[in-house]
């Protein structure tokens, strides 16, 4: 199975490393390092998975930091893949997050943790929960920094919440902790317009996510929408778009999974999820839909030429946030590639950013040839604009417009759901008086490849 | 500084002396900070080895914690001290009777890491007890570590009977213990030559119902041990097939990957269609779900989706839409969906592909766009009904003239035009256009070849030709070569005095001034070719060239085979057979004949695009004659000879079915367990040969054919021991032709001049030994490369 497991620094530090086999140098760690760094001669990101003189190498990134391993045999990289990743959440539930300084601060820790997860190269025991009765160190837990503190959801990822919080808080200090469990629905979404503002591809990927608090570990229900359709439909084709436009509240599922703790007597019929939550942090469900629902934003742009000069165009972009105004999103990104041609711009705010200009701004980058329009919060229902005047370097033609784009747009949308799965309540099955743990259900939609054509 | 971030940054002089003071006092909690040091400095790579016995010392203590940290310090360092690690010894076995099981199980996990072959001696009998301990979770570290003893020392596992305790375990009640059984019987088989895990119906069945109740990973340990198993029995397969399916659904990728390998595998035992249809289906929505996983698990994911839509394209055909790249998606995830877009194009969904290839045409990244490029260029060389949509693209993107864009664009128009002569020549006037932005040499020399081969369509060819022949000495010998047949082209078309020129010129050149062989022996043809017979010289020039073959894009189906099999291991993300990456030792080399291809076969698959085929006319293509050569010692030794490599022969060109005529049955369907083969020597392209015929007379495909002479007379050999025949089917029958050489090494004095004893093998039936008479005028003819080659143009 695996040879070593290593964690490098951002630096390519050794901050942890196991050796099972002993059969591959101690040096691999430098060089998967500089293979990593100068792939392709640098600038491109290495595939996971690589072999150098005869020793393969699989490794994730998370938190800054690389998780790694190595192995002389012809082993599942998957398996050794979700490994790793597993490792890092591992980590990210005993240590509160997963970062270098978290990592250095706990490596005895976490060489305790490594010894129950991995025997001679195979992954053994890996649930949080079951490894709390195997660890004696106490978890050194940092300070949350406060620099990307901003919005619900900070370091926005896959994670749902931003608590930094170690599973081990509640088990060893009986009842001083916190009781808490937060459930969280969070989507990330793709979609691809095509130039004229039709979607022509859109898909969500979804996953319920629970962290989990609670002493005693008592079993938990999650009931979703009762109206919640799995599986597509047999006809294929450009007529299967039923989904939302029928404006009924079915909610419809490609595809999904489970975590192996969800008993599922209960889904068939009442569309309830019943578990007993292990401590720390998992997805109770993961889902796919590829039925249309309605995008967030809708972008158009329109390019003509400067009727005063020759080596100008104006281009004018325009999003609409299609959601409603009770929300707003977050950390909009609107990036448009400019074509060669365009040697400068200069933008003007729309009239609506005058109330708040400072939260909107724009950036030319030369060097990348983009614009991008960056937005702190954006409401709903609430149109915003932008006018562009490039500069080109020859004179206009017809192919500039087609040239600008495509449009990429980044955002986080808290307590909004694109697929409108809910959770209709979460209920904590313990019969004890007195017992009121605090419920967090939340949602939030990300952005995955939100791609306008132009 | 808090936490154990502290113990990194002990100061540099003198720090093994001070951990040493630290070690030796008496408070605990210090003593435990001191080996915390040691630990740390370990990690970043010190030696720490100096204060082995300082730390030992710590070991005997009732404090867990302070236990494990010296025991991961014993771990690292007993290789190089293995006379103290002994003092460890006492302890360990003290401990593996503890009444606390996670003391139990901790002293022998730790035991079997101390790779010190003294005390392995020691480790056997609390080993013994261990794997038969009350504890399940002593028992499953037992297990492991039975495996752990193995890789040190075979014998004394194989003498103590653990091998016996550990298939013991398969059956045991708690499916942790069974995952690490399997875990550890199939890691010793890798280095057995015993199959250790022949699994009964009972066991197959205990391991199914194990399989529903074990992590994760043990999951994958018994879906692959399932997958290594010979499934004969339909109802067997079928079985398997009922446990394995839910698996589909698990959230760990490698749950489903060996699941879905495990299901393939069973396919063609199962004789429903309908069954195998519905199963095929079911496979379709768990491998989309992996595309919405992280992007490292993706792209384990699509280099195995990679394979499976080779051989059963219906799982995705209706999912191409999940395969569009999207926009974040890292460049190796794109480049993968690329290709996976390629073989799930097909006509209904053509249009929507390349409309999304168009876009990626404009993207930033070089690789990504040429590939793009590349793309619509097979879509159009495999779709026939699509090709002019793919015609139209290119020339869209053409005229955008982005340099590297419109060089990729040729390079495919090339193939088009190979693919469907005479159908697309009117956008030969767009592709002249951008001549001059040409400099890479494969976009060079395809437009050499376009305009040599439609000289007569294309007014000003003469003076297209001559504007690249400037710089003909400082060309790439790619577009060398092909400016030299495109100027004998046009002047066989066009005989004009000013093609002759031209013709003169470049001919004197490439016979006179180069270094380059093959551009001069090409030149020296033509040349002799024009001056003798200018009918034959057209007649050979200007003949109709067979139109390319669409498959020119897939893997060779053994390989397939072989990867398929392997699916959801390393083997399948490298698109290479196990054995040219795996290195581990051995104890006793089973044969492995799986090898055939090498990394070469990955920068093939790679770059994928057939259109890499080369440009040269007619001729049969490189890549099959460059069959594979550096086989020799693939077989093992057949014959017990102590042989040398034979001496490098020059590459056969692909030969022409052998006659079956001449050939002498050597071993009948009876004595070859269904397989029958013909034989005999002749010779062919001037060298000796000797020819095979196969027919394959069992129920089982067979292949991996390798071939063996023993030492004779003569001192023939084969040049290579493969013997490249496809897979044989059931019924089929197949010829092969073997160039021969001689190699001084094997000659024997001793042997019958008139024999040869032959050995030849398959992947399944093994080894078969025949004679095959043998006349010694076969090698008489002189050998071609003893023509000189004055002479030969002195002819």
């Amino acid at each position: 199975m695996i040879s070593q497991f290593f964690i490098l620094s951002p630096r390519g530090d050794t901050i942890i490393m196991r050796d099972y086999l002993g059969n591959v140098p101690k040096a691999s760690s430098e060089v998967f390092f500089r293979k990593v760094n100068f792939w392709d001669k640098g600038g491109r990101d290495a595939p996971p998975v690589f072999n150098v003189d005869g020793v393969s190498y699989l490794y994730v990134k998370d938190g800054g930091v690389f998780l790694v391993a190595t192995t002389r045999e012809n082993v599942s990289p998957s398996l050794v893949l979700e490994l790793l990743k597993r490792i890092g959440g591992i980590i990210k539930d005993y240590c509160g997050l997963l970062s270098e300084e978290a990592v250095r601060k706990n490596f005895v820790l976490l060489y305790e943790l490594l010894d129950e997860v991995i025997d001679y190269g195979y992954p053994q025991n890996s649930s949080s929960e079951a490894l709390k009765e195997f660890v004696l160190n106490e978890p050194t837990m940092l300070k949350p920094s406060k620099s990307k503190g901003d919005g619900l959801f900070p370091g926005v990822g896959k994670g749902p919440t931003g608590v930094i919080k170690s599973i081990l808080d509640t088990s060893r200090t009986e009842g001083k902790a916190r009781e808490e469990i937060f459930v969280d629905i969070v989507e990330k979404i793709s979609c691809t317009f095509s130039s004229s503002g039709h979607v022509q591809t859109s898909q969500i990927d979804g996953a319920i996510q629970v962290k989990s608090y609670l002493t005693g570990n008592p079993a938990i229900a999650i009931a979703l929408n009762d109206s919640l359709v799995i599986g597509r439909r047999e006809t294929s084709g450009a007529t299967d778009y039923g989904g939302y436009r029928h404006g009924s509240d079915t909610v419809m599922l490609d595809d999904c999974n489970f975590h192996q703790s969800v008993s599922l007597d209960r889904f068939e019929t009442e569309r309830t999820l019943q578990l007993v939550p292990p401590d720390g942090e998992f997805a109770v469900m993961n889902y796919r839909s590829t039925y249309p629902f309605k995008p967030p934003f809708r972008v158009s742009t329109t390019v003509e030429e400067d009727p005063n000069s020759a080596l100008k165009a104006i281009i004018n972009i325009r999003i609409t946030p299609d959601f409603g105004g009770d929300k707003a999103a977050s950390g909009l990104e609107v990036v448009v590639p400019m074509p060669r041609e365009v040697a400068r711009v200069h933008c003007e705010l729309g009239r609506d950013a005058k109330s708040g200009a400072a939260t909107q701004s724009w950036d030319w980058q030369e060097k990348a040839r983009r614009l991008v329009w960056k937005f702190k919060r954006v409401q709903g229902g609430v149109e915003h604009s932008l006018r562009v005047r490039a500069t080109l370097s020859e004179g206009w033609g017809a192919g500039i417009k087609k040239s600008i784009g495509p449009i990429n747009l980044q955002f986080t949308i808290p307590m909004y759901c694109a697929s409108r799965l809910q959770v209709r309540y979460l209920q904590i099955l313990k019969e004890h008086k007195g017992h009121q743990p605090y419920r967090w259900v939340r949602y939030v939609t990300l952005s995955n490849s939100y791609v306008v054509r132009t | 500084m808090s936490g154990d971030g502290k113990y990194f940054s002990t100061t540099k002089k003198g720090e093994i002396h001070e951990l040493k003071e630290e070690l030796r006092v008496l408070d605990k909690s210090r003593r435990k900070d001191a080996v915390k040091k040691v630990i740390a400095a370990m990690t970043v790579g010190k030696d720490v080895s100096p204060i082995f016995p300082d730390v030992v010392n710590c070991m005997q203590t009732d404090d867990l914690e302070l236990k494990k940290l010296v025991y991961l310090y014993l771990i690292n360092y007993a290789k190089s001290q293995p006379d103290l690690a002994i003092m460890a010894v006492n302890t360990f076995v003290k401990d593996s009777q503890d009444p606390n099981p996670l003391i139990r199980a901790l002293a022998v996990r730790t035991m079997g890491c101390i790779r010190v072959d003294k005390i392995t001696e020691y480790l056997c009998d609390p080993l013994q007890r261990c794997l038969k301990d009350d504890d399940p979770y002593v028992r499953k570290t037992a297990a492991v570590c039975v495996a752990k003893l193995y890789d040190i020392n075979p014998e004394l596992v194989e003498d103590r009977g653990f091998l016996d305790l550990l298939k013991d375990l398969l059956a045991d009640s708690n499916p942790m213990v069974v995952a690490n059984a399997v875990a550890a019987l199939a890691d010793i088989r890798e280095t057995s030559t015993q199959d250790l895990l022949v699994l009964t119906n009972q066991s197959l069945f205990k391991l199914l119902r194990a399989l529903n109740e074990c992590t994760e990973w043990g999951q994958v340990y018994i879906l692959d041990a399932i997958a290594k198993m010979q499934i004969k029995e339909a109802k067997d397969a079928e079985s398997i097939v009922e446990r394995v399916v839910p698996r589909l659904q698990h959230a760990n990728s490698a749950v489903v990957l060996s699941a879905v390998k495990v299901v393939l595998l069973q396919l063609p035992l199962i004789a429903d269609e309908a069954a195998t249809k519905a199963l095929i289906k079911k496979l379709g929505p768990p491998l989309v779900t992996l595309l919405s996983e992280e992007a490292e698990v993706q792209y384990v994911a699509l280099r195995n989706i990679n394979l499976i839509v080779q051989k059963h394209p219906e799982v995705l055909s209706h999912e191409i839409k999940v395969f569009f790249c999207k926009y974040n998606d890292p460049i190796y995830v794109k480049l993968e969906k690329l290709d996976i877009m390629i073989a799930l194009a097909n006509e209904r969904n053509i249009d929507q592909v390349l409309l999304e290839l168009k876009e990626y045409a404009t993207e930033v990244d070089v690789d990504f766009v040429r590939k793009a490029v590349r793309a619509i260029g097979r879509c159009a060389v495999t779709l026939e009904r699509a090709a002019e949509r793919c015609i139209n693209v290119l020339l869209e993107l053409i005229k955008q003239k982005v340099n590297y864009v419109v060089q990729e664009a040729v390079v495919v128009i090339k193939d088009i035009f190979r693919r469907y002569p005479n159908r697309y020549e009117s956008i030969i006037a767009t592709l002249c256009d951008s001549l001059d932005s040409l400099d890479e040499p494969e976009a060079r020399a395809s437009m050499v070849w376009i305009i040599g081969e439609y000289a007569e369509r294309i007014d000003n060819a003469d003076e297209l030709l001559e504007s690249f022949l400037e710089a003909f000495p400082e060309e790439n010998a790619a577009v060398q070569l092909q400016l030299v047949t495109a100027a004998v082209k046009l002047f066989l078309k066009n005989p004009q005095p000013r093609a002759q020129q031209m013709i003169q010129l470049v001919l004197t050149y490439a016979t006179q001034e180069t270094d380059n062989p093959d551009l001069r022996d090409r030149a020296y043809v033509y040349w002799r070719l024009l001056s003798s017979d200018p009918e034959a010289a057209r007649a050979v020039v200007l003949a109709e060239k067979p139109v390319i073959s669409q498959g020119t894009a897939t893997m060779d189906p053994q390989l397939l085979a072989t990867l398929l099999g392997n699916l959801s291991t390393l083997s399948s993300v490298y698109h290479l057979p196990p054995s040219s990456f795996v290195t581990r030792a051995v104890h006793t080399p089973a044969p492995s004949l799986d090898n055939g291809a090498l990394l070469r076969e990955r920068t093939a698959t790679d770059d994928g695009a057939g259109s890499s085929a080369g440009v040269s006319d007619g001729a049969p293509s490189p890549a099959a004659t460059a069959a594979p050569q550096q086989s020799s010692s693939l077989i093992g030794d057949l014959l017990d000879l102590d042989i040398s490599d034979p001496p490098p022969a020059p590459a056969a060109a692909a030969p022409p079915p052998p006659s079956v005529d001449e050939l002498v049955e050597v071993v009948n369907a009876q004595s070859g367990k269904g397989l029958a083969i013909k034989a005999g020597f002749s010779r062919e392209n001037n060298g000796p040969v000797f020819l095979l015929q196969l027919a394959n007379g069992t129920q089982q495909s067979l292949d991996g054919f390798m071939l063996q002479f023993n030492k004779n007379t003569h001192g023939i050999a084969p040049t290579s021991q493969v013997v490249s025949v496809p897979p044989l089917g059931p019924g089929e029958t197949a010829g092969a032709s073997v160039p021969l050489t001689v190699n001084p090494a094997l000659i024997n004095p001793a042997a019958n001049p008139n024999v040869i004893q032959v050995a030849i093998r398959n992947n399944q039936q093994g080894v078969l030994y025949f004679t095959s008479a043998c006349k010694p005028e076969i090698l008489t003819a002189p050998a071609p490369s003893a023509t000189p080659l004055d002479d030969f143009f002195g002819l």
